[in-house]
């Protein structure tokens, strides 16, 4: 027993490692991690939070009816309570509007939050915006990191010509404002939720393909890696077993965290209303329609700050969360600062 | 130096070059009626679509397009914008001075106060007032631009009655145009603060000046709090190495190795990130002049795409790539000004 524990290396478990130690000893930290909970649970638990609020359209996908919608969304052994969280349709996706007055209404005790100009829920707008955030988030990175890992991959371990050519476009798309690509791209390929989010993908990925390049130079000058090639092993099961593994760790990590900067950028489309079609739970499209009552009528100037303040807020929280968290993974991971 | 810019000003056309090969490239998923809206000014045209894809190649092969595009474009013929209902060159020259006024005043301050701030949270590492500027700097870089604008538009417009909205207060803008057209208001530089004095109109300039603040105020917030972390964390870099050791065993006080030891260091990765920054400013622009209401390009673009108007967002495009690839070169230029190890050959 003794002697096997001597020869296996002890790897350091994560619990006890320096990072972890960081980590957890830093505020900003603790403060970044429960926001991020806090919208992952209103996210997961969307349907749940707002059974009482549901849109027609969204009821009917789903096969309940209204009068038993809070019972059954809100029981966690009704089979529809899963289908709801898991899979919703995406009707559900779709604010649910009473009415159609472009004023907005006030807050009461149906809709606690108000609603915004045109009957949209803004509590409804609010949780399932938080979903639609995740979705978006989620997607967009994935596809950027595809990009970034075979455009980054290809340049660093191949090298030479494909290296120099491959980085000088990737400096160029790093160099150009995203936004002004994604307004090129709307303007063409026409204004959807798919078109922005292709689009933001394909102006996000030199930071991955930059990243990954330069930890696949570093792993390749590695011992184990000539011990690989001296063994016989070719040059792609070289890169795909030995060399992508130990590059690509930290990307991951750090390409998780960038969901709050793509949100924002969303947001930010959406808000000029380049993003998702009208009614979508998006909060950068919530601002959007509160933008004729920024400013209320003369006398109570601030008469409708319900519209603007909360979709706002959850934004601005929402990428603050991230931030902190990506300040603080990147702090723990890198001992130096 | 002087041989190196002038070779990278001549790689400036391969650059637009590029991007108009992209851009046009890109129109090709359009069918041809599409792209000849493009240059169809008014409604009478859109019986005589084919004489106008005839005229501008528009169902030809790519290399064909492309080469009549370029031809056109370099005549000054960038299509029409629908937006403006003018030429896509003229929106863009009427339009840039809005652009460039708001830029002007937001750059510099940004750069210098972020500087500072960075450099106070470096020295003051860990303690208080680092704690303070960390938190506001990371406070500020989440804030979206446009839910700042917003807070500043209903809380200090519309609740104080500060500032304004707008270029210029409805009642002078009429009065200019009336000025203008009779020749006693003449406008030298299009930027109304400068114009304004330069006319001997201190109204005008102040009005303009005070029509300004909030939407430099956003950008400045939200920019500066990059600048202010790029900083902290360069200088914290450069204070950590051997050579600050060495100016403070010599005995130098504290202010001169800060400030003109690791501070002159630290700044190179800023300057990176301000030629970065300018390119930003350019996205920051078309939210800002949005909520405030500045006629500048960053409302044309805004517009233009919600309108599907291709000519005017093309437009746009080309000019960003133009004066991004123009701030890289500046930005080459001042490393070297800074870091004299750098040299260009």
């Amino acid at each position: 027993m003794a002697e096997a524990t001597l020869l296996k290396p002890k790897r350091e478990s994560f619990w006890r490692s320096r990072a972890w130690r960081r980590f957890r000893r830093n505020p900003l930290a603790i403060v970044g991690t429960l926001i991020v909970l806090f919208f992952m649970l209103v996210a997961i638990f969307a349907p749940a939070l707002t059974a009482d609020r549901m849109g027609r359209n969204c009821l009917r996908d789903l096969g309940v009816k209204r009068t038993e919608a809070v019972k059954v969304l809100r029981n966690p052994l009704s089979p529809k309570f899963w289908q709801a969280t898991l899979h919703p349709p995406a009707s559900c996706y779709k604010i649910p509007r009473k009415g159609y007055s472009p004023i907005p209404k006030h807050p009461s005790r149906k809709y606690p939050l108000g609603l915004s100009g045109g009957g949209y829920d803004i509590l409804y707008g609010l949780i399932w915006g938080a979903r639609s955030a995740f979705y978006v988030g989620i997607l967009v990175i994935s596809v950027a990191l595809l990009i970034g890992i075979l455009i980054g991959g290809l340049t660093g371990y191949l090298g030479g010509w494909v290296d120099n050519t491959l980085m000088r476009f990737t400096d160029a798309v790093y160099a150009f404002p995203g936004l002004v690509l994604v307004m090129v791209a709307v303007t063409i390929f026409g204004r959807s939720l798919t078109t922005i989010m292709l689009a933001i993908a394909i102006v996000s990925w030199p930071t991955y393909a930059r990243m990954l390049r330069g930890n696949i130079l570093k792993v390749k000058a590695q011992d184990f890696v000539d011990a690989a090639r001296a063994l016989g092993a070719g040059p792609v099961r070289i890169f795909f077993k030995h060399v992508l593994p130990n590059a690509i760790g930290p990307l991951i990590i750090l390409a998780s965290l960038d969901i709050g900067s793509i949100v924002l950028s969303v947001a930010a489309l959406s808000f000029l209303g380049l993003g998702p079609e009208i009614g979508f739970a998006d909060w950068g499209q919530m601002v959007n329609f509160a933008r004729n009552w920024i400013v209320g009528p003369p006398g109570e100037p601030l008469k409708y700050w319900y519209t603007w303040v909360w979709p706002g807020l959850a934004i601005a929280l929402f990428v603050l969360g991230w931030n902190l968290l990506g300040d603080a993974v990147r702090d723990a991971l890198d001992p130096r600062s | 130096m002087l041989t190196y810019a002038i070779r990278r000003l001549l790689q400036l056309p391969i650059v637009l070059f590029v991007v108009s090969v992209v851009i046009v490239g890109l129109l090709q998923f359009l069918p041809p009626t599409a792209r000849a809206a493009a240059y169809v000014k008014s409604e009478q045209q859109l019986a005589h679509i084919d004489e106008i894809i005839k005229q501008y190649n528009l169902d030809a092969p790519f290399y064909v397009q492309y080469w009549t595009w370029l031809k056109n474009a370099l005549q000054g013929n960038l299509g029409f914008s629908r937006v403006d209902k003018k030429p896509v060159l003229e929106s863009i020259a009427t339009r840039l001075p809005v652009s460039a006024e708001l830029v002007l005043y937001a750059f510099l301050p940004t750069l210098l106060f972020s500087v500072w701030l960075g450099t106070l949270a470096a020295i003051y590492r860990d303690r208080f007032l680092d704690q303070l500027i960390r938190v506001l700097a990371v406070v500020f870089w989440s804030l979206p631009t446009f839910v700042l604008g917003i807070a500043l538009v209903a809380v200090i417009y519309g609740y104080f009655k500060l500032f304004g909205i707008g270029r210029l207060p409805p009642d002078l803008i009429i009065q200019l145009a009336q000025q203008a057209n009779a020749g006693e208001f003449r406008y030298y530089t299009g930027l109304l603060t400068i114009d304004g004095l330069l006319n001997g109109r201190l109204d005008v300039a102040l009005a303009a000046l005070k029509h300004l603040v909030l939407p430099t105020i956003t950008l400045i917030l939200v920019l500066g709090a990059q600048i202010v972390r790029v900083m902290r964390s360069s200088m914290l870099d450069e204070l950590g190495k051997d050579y600050v050791r060495t100016a403070r065993a010599k005995g130098l006080p504290e202010k001169v190795v800060y400030y003109k030891h690791a501070r002159r260091n630290a700044l190179i990765p800023v300057i990176t990130l301000a030629g970065l920054m300018f390119a930003f400013m350019l996205n920051g622009v078309v939210i800002t002049e949005t909520i405030f209401n500045l006629p500048g390009l960053g409302q044309w673009a805004a517009a233009a795409a919600i309108q599907l108007d291709q000519p005017s967002i093309l437009g746009f495009a080309l000019f960003t790539a133009f004066i991004v690839a123009l701030a890289n070169i500046a930005v080459d230029m001042l490393y070297a000004l800074v870091d004299p190890r750098i040299r260009y050959e």
